[in-house]
């Protein structure tokens, strides 16, 4: 298996701003979508979270996997919700006006089962401005994995206040990456040698899950003791008795700063209509129900 | 006569060891969690088995809660990455959490063949899985404005069960297995 992360240098608009910018803006445009139900409100953020798209440069080829799992998963959640549950949580939708758009009231053959549905205007609407707010949430995160270098992630996070020690601990995890999986090519290799076959899906659940032990035991134990050599060495040179050094260095350029601002303004923006101006809330325009 | 008893640890600390062990099961999980992608409950659609589940719940089961969060979270991040699936913060924090909450137990763990110990384990992971799974699907309540049901329905019950079911059977084989790699190495 070859194991790869996704990032590469496109020299997009996006790569030049400081990682910590990029992720306060995600962080607070997300807790900013999530105040609303209105869909003027909610396609503004979608039209930002495009934007964002856009500038970062990324072909159809490279995020096709993303786009699919991201429209499987909100239209699984969207339909179920709209069409089989109760239509979400919103109380003008579960109690409001209801303007039916189709109405089944009938028994089913031979066992004479009622069944009774009513799929109103206003259910439909929901499911729409849900299917853009996931949709805006996703996209907003979606760039990231593409266009943030992963040796960078240690030092972005400790610019944003986590420890040393947890931000090299993230660090480390992405460089031991290549090490495990050739460990884990290995192994594949030397149990297929005795006969294990990984993708034969025979047998049940049971079955299938008990012969990844063959596969995760060894991997598991060997990166263990190998992070013990790790651990002494670390010792040895006296990590985390100070404060560390880090080969990157991050510093914020004046679009950062504009950056983390205009995130900041949307944020307080967005809290005192929500909940100073009442504005915001689930509407349905009147042409829908008219 | 040989014991697989380990020297007592605080629950909290992070140390050096900590540090590296919770680097390599972050990259553990994650690189297991892609590679595992094709395995699927049969006739149950798009619901993927995940055998990896059960790194994060040993992790912190054998080094500590805060290892156990940092290899669920971060696993998971490196998980999707690999898989070209982008972020899921919310996905990311419940599988930290169900990390943490299985290493809750690991300062009272101290032989890890012992089948009290095994038992105490499979309890821990119950609870762990319920607890981090229970959280990211609540939080889809929250994000996705789905209603409770659905979000059972669609998000926790199918993570819950093949999340337990993996943990159950494998957990147990990684801490055999560790019994005996500590005693041999003495480490």
């Amino acid at each position: 298996m070859l194991a790869s992360l996704n990032y590469r240098p496109r020299g997009s608009v996006v790569e030049r701003i400081d990682p910590r910018a990029r992720w306060i803006y995600s962080l607070a445009m997300v807790f900013s979508i999530v105040f609303f139900w209105d869909i003027r409100f909610l396609l503004f953020f979608f039209a930002l979270a495009l934007l964002q798209y856009a500038l970062s440069n990324l072909t159809w080829r490279e995020a096709r996997r993303a786009w699919f799992f991201i429209f499987f998963i909100a239209t699984m959640m969207v339909v179920v919700n709209t069409l089989i549950t109760s239509a979400g949580t919103i109380s003008q939708v579960t109690e409001g006006p209801a303007h039916p758009v189709l109405v089944i009231d009938t028994r089913l053959p031979l066992i004479n089962l009622p069944i009774s549905f009513t799929l109103t205007a206003e259910r439909l609407w929901y499911g729409l401005c849900q299917y853009i707010r996931i949709l805006s949430i996703s996209l907003l995160f979606l760039v990231l994995p593409f266009t943030l270098d992963p040796r960078k992630y240690g030092i972005t996070f400790r610019g944003l206040g986590a420890s040393d020690r947890l931000a090299y601990s993230m660090d480390l995890a992405f460089r031991f990456l290549p090490t495990l999986n050739r460990d884990f090519n290995v192994t594949v290799d030397a149990q297929r040698a005795r006969g294990y076959e990984l993708e034969r899906a025979q047998g049940g659940l049971f079955a299938q899950i008990r012969k990844m032990a063959p596969l995760m035991v060894p991997v598991t134990m060997n990166a263990i003791l190998e992070g013990e050599d790790i651990i002494n060495a670390m010792d040895l040179r006296c990590f985390g008795l100070r404060p560390r050094t880090w080969i990157q260095r991050l510093s914020y350029q004046w679009y950062d700063y504009l950056l983390i601002g205009l995130s900041i303004a949307i944020l307080v923006a967005s809290l005192v209509l929500r909940y100073g101006f009442q504005v915001g809330d689930f509407w349905v325009p009147a042409w829908l129900v008219g | 006569m040989q014991t697989t008893a380990i020297e007592r640890r605080p629950l909290w600390n992070f140390g050096t060891r900590e540090v590296v062990y919770a680097a390599i099961g972050a990259a553990l999980y994650g690189l297991l969690s892609a590679a595992t992608n094709f395995l699927q409950i049969p006739a149950a659609g798009n619901v993927a088995i995940r055998p990896a589940v059960a790194i994060p719940l040993f992790f912190g089961i054998a080094f500590g809660p805060i290892v156990g969060f940092i290899t669920g979270f971060l696993g998971n991040i490196i998980g999707d990455l690999l898989s070209g699936y982008g972020f899921w913060i919310w996905w990311d924090l419940g599988n930290g959490i169900m990390g943490l909450v299985a290493g809750l137990i690991a300062a009272s763990i101290h032989d890890y063949a012992q089948f009290n110990n095994i038992l105490k384990a499979e309890v821990m992971i119950i609870l762990a899985v319920a607890i981090g799974m229970l959280f990211a699907s609540i939080t889809e309540i929250w994000v996705s404005g789905i209603d409770f049901a659905t979000t059972i329905a669609v998000n926790f019950l199918p993570s819950f069960l093949t999340n337990i079911i993996n943990g159950l059977i494998l957990v147990p084989i990684l801490m055999i297995a560790y019994a005996a790699v500590v005693s041999r190495s003495g480490r």
